[in-house]
């Protein structure tokens, strides 16, 4: 079990495994009164599967490579939504230009984006630009909130001391930012998974979670397509979990000036 | 040469703040702003550091003055440590070893040398505002703005600060522009008082005190009389 700094912490841990245990509870009971793996396997079952699944090369492919898309859209919706977004916070201007895009991206629904890049696209690209479509207008919205987000009299302070404006950006917009920032991007990397394995199961790419996914609905195996399912849940938590440790080291990089002599 | 202000206007929307303020100050003095809470003097602050621009009417200073200002409030960066936030304002300087010196001394001056790595929100209301102010007084500039700066610090340590400015003043000689509502603080450190009156400002008066800092004694008989003087032009009884 792990270790917690405090009660509340322990407390926290076990009403998450009550929450946990009574899903599981609740799951076995319904698989019973179906009473068909076709229709709901058991968690029991699901868990064998996984276990016998999870040994075969074609499984470790699969995840590698949906894991790669995901990272692709993930950093290119990033890099695009970081971008435009800060553009959006510091100018009106821009933020009205780009922003019908930005609403008819958020409106658009996410299947009739995959069938129509399956038009454009191979197979392999379909489930990265769908992905990008879908997480560029979060991390758009989170970026250009973050900017304005800097407060207005640190904003003046920093003027009136002529501090450079590539430290200003550094020290203060970015950390300013950082909360919506952060929020975006987990929900961005959330999306991303759940975008790219709906994409690969209608793009069907080679190696991919959801092709494989496809292919164990049509041949029926029911308990396949959980155990692959529970794979993406796992990934896209062991992927925000990741996330989140990399979000704590940016403390150390944005929360000091540099030049400081060393102590 | 001096500098001079003439016919400065302001108003926000319809409320008129500053109604034609017109005096002049001399380069490498301390000018005083006195007036009651609300009157316009931050305001007249900010116009002058051109944070804010005039309605009407003119600042007439030598060229672009480099400047620094200790704002009423903190104005503090929550995420940097006390020294990086000194370090943040003076970070545009070139010369690196002056910086990192002059960090030191005023931290020091303002007593927060063992402070330099905590938090602004570790630090109590007194020592957020003393190292604001150690952050104006590091920042080398020629005017040095300064808005209710020895406020919200108990005595001893308004003394320090006070000894810590003047020798600042004494080596630098910037030209001081302050604003407070505490009349000792302009007896003890201003060479010229301008005393306004409640909003929308206008000039009550102008008062210049002609004895070095270092020898004033606020019990003597000159300094009651520009005391007395000061305390009619802002319609109180002298205690």
């Amino acid at each position: 079990m792990p270790e917690f700094p405090d009660s509340r912490g322990r407390s926290l841990f076990w009403w998450r495994f009550g929450g946990t245990a009574l899903f599981l509870l609740a799951w076995e009971v319904s698989a019973f009164l179906a009473g068909s793996r076709l229709v709901l396997p058991s968690p029991l079952d699901v868990l064998q599967v996984f276990a016998r699944v999870s040994q075969t090369a074609k499984f470790w492919q699969a995840v590698a490579g949906s894991f790669l898309r995901v990272i692709e859209a993930f950093a290119l919706s990033i890099v695009l939504g970081i971008a435009a977004g800060t553009a959006g916070g510091l100018k009106p201007h821009v933020d009205a230009f780009l922003s019908p895009l930005v609403t008819g991206m958020r409106a658009t629904p996410v299947l009739a984006l995959i069938l129509l890049a399956m038009f454009w696209f191979p197979s392999s690209q379909v489930p990265v630009f769908s992905a990008i479509l879908m997480a560029f207008p979060v991390m758009y919205t989170s970026a250009e909130s973050g900017v304005r987000a800097a407060d207005r009299k640190l904003v003046e302070m920093s003027r009136l001391f002529r501090v450079p404006r590539h430290i200003q950006l550094l020290r203060l917009h970015i950390p300013s930012a950082m909360p919506h920032l952060l929020s975006g991007a987990k929900n961005a990397l959330g999306l991303c998974w759940k975008v790219v394995v709906a994409g690969e199961v209608l793009s069907q790419p080679a190696k991919a979670l959801g092709t494989a996914m496809q292919e164990s609905r049509l041949m029926l195996e029911t308990t396949e397509v959980f155990a692959w399912a529970i794979t993406t849940v796992l990934l896209c938590g062991l992927s925000e979990y990741a996330f989140g440790l990399l979000a704590n080291a940016r403390k150390r990089f944005f929360h000091a000036m540099p030049g400081a002599p060393a102590k | 040469m001096s500098f001079s202000i003439r016919s400065l206007t302001k108003r926000f929307d319809s409320l008129l703040v500053l109604d034609q303020l017109s005096f002049s100050f001399e380069p490498s003095s301390i000018t005083a702003i006195l007036g009651p809470s609300g009157c316009g003097k931050t305001t007249l602050l900010n116009i002058v550091a051109g944070m804010i621009p005039t309605d009407s009417g003119d600042i007439e200073l030598s060229g672009q003055l480099s400047c620094s200002y200790c704002f009423q409030e903190p104005r503090l960066l929550d995420w940097l440590t006390a020294e990086d936030n000194v370090r943040y304002a003076l970070s545009g300087l070139a010369d690196r070893g002056r910086m990192e010196k002059r960090i030191e001394r005023f931290l020091r001056e303002a007593g927060l040398e063992s402070f330099r790595a905590y938090y602004p929100s570790q630090l109590s209301g007194g020592m957020q505002k003393r190292l604001a102010l150690a952050r104006a007084f590091a920042y080398p500039a020629e005017l040095l703005l300064l808005d209710e700066a020895f406020s919200a610090v108990d005595l001893r340590q308004k003394r320090e600060l006070m000894n810590a400015f003047l020798n600042l003043w004494k080596e630098e000689k910037p030209t001081v522009f302050m604003v407070t509502h505490d009349i000792h603080d302009v007896l003890l450190l201003a060479d010229k008082v301008v005393v306004l009156g409640p909003r929308p400002a206008k000039v009550r008066g102008i008062i210049d005190i002609p004895i070095l800092q270092s020898q004033r004694r606020l019990a003597d008989e000159q300094m009651s009389h520009i005391e007395q003087k000061l305390y009619e032009l802002i319609d109180m009884p002298a205690s």
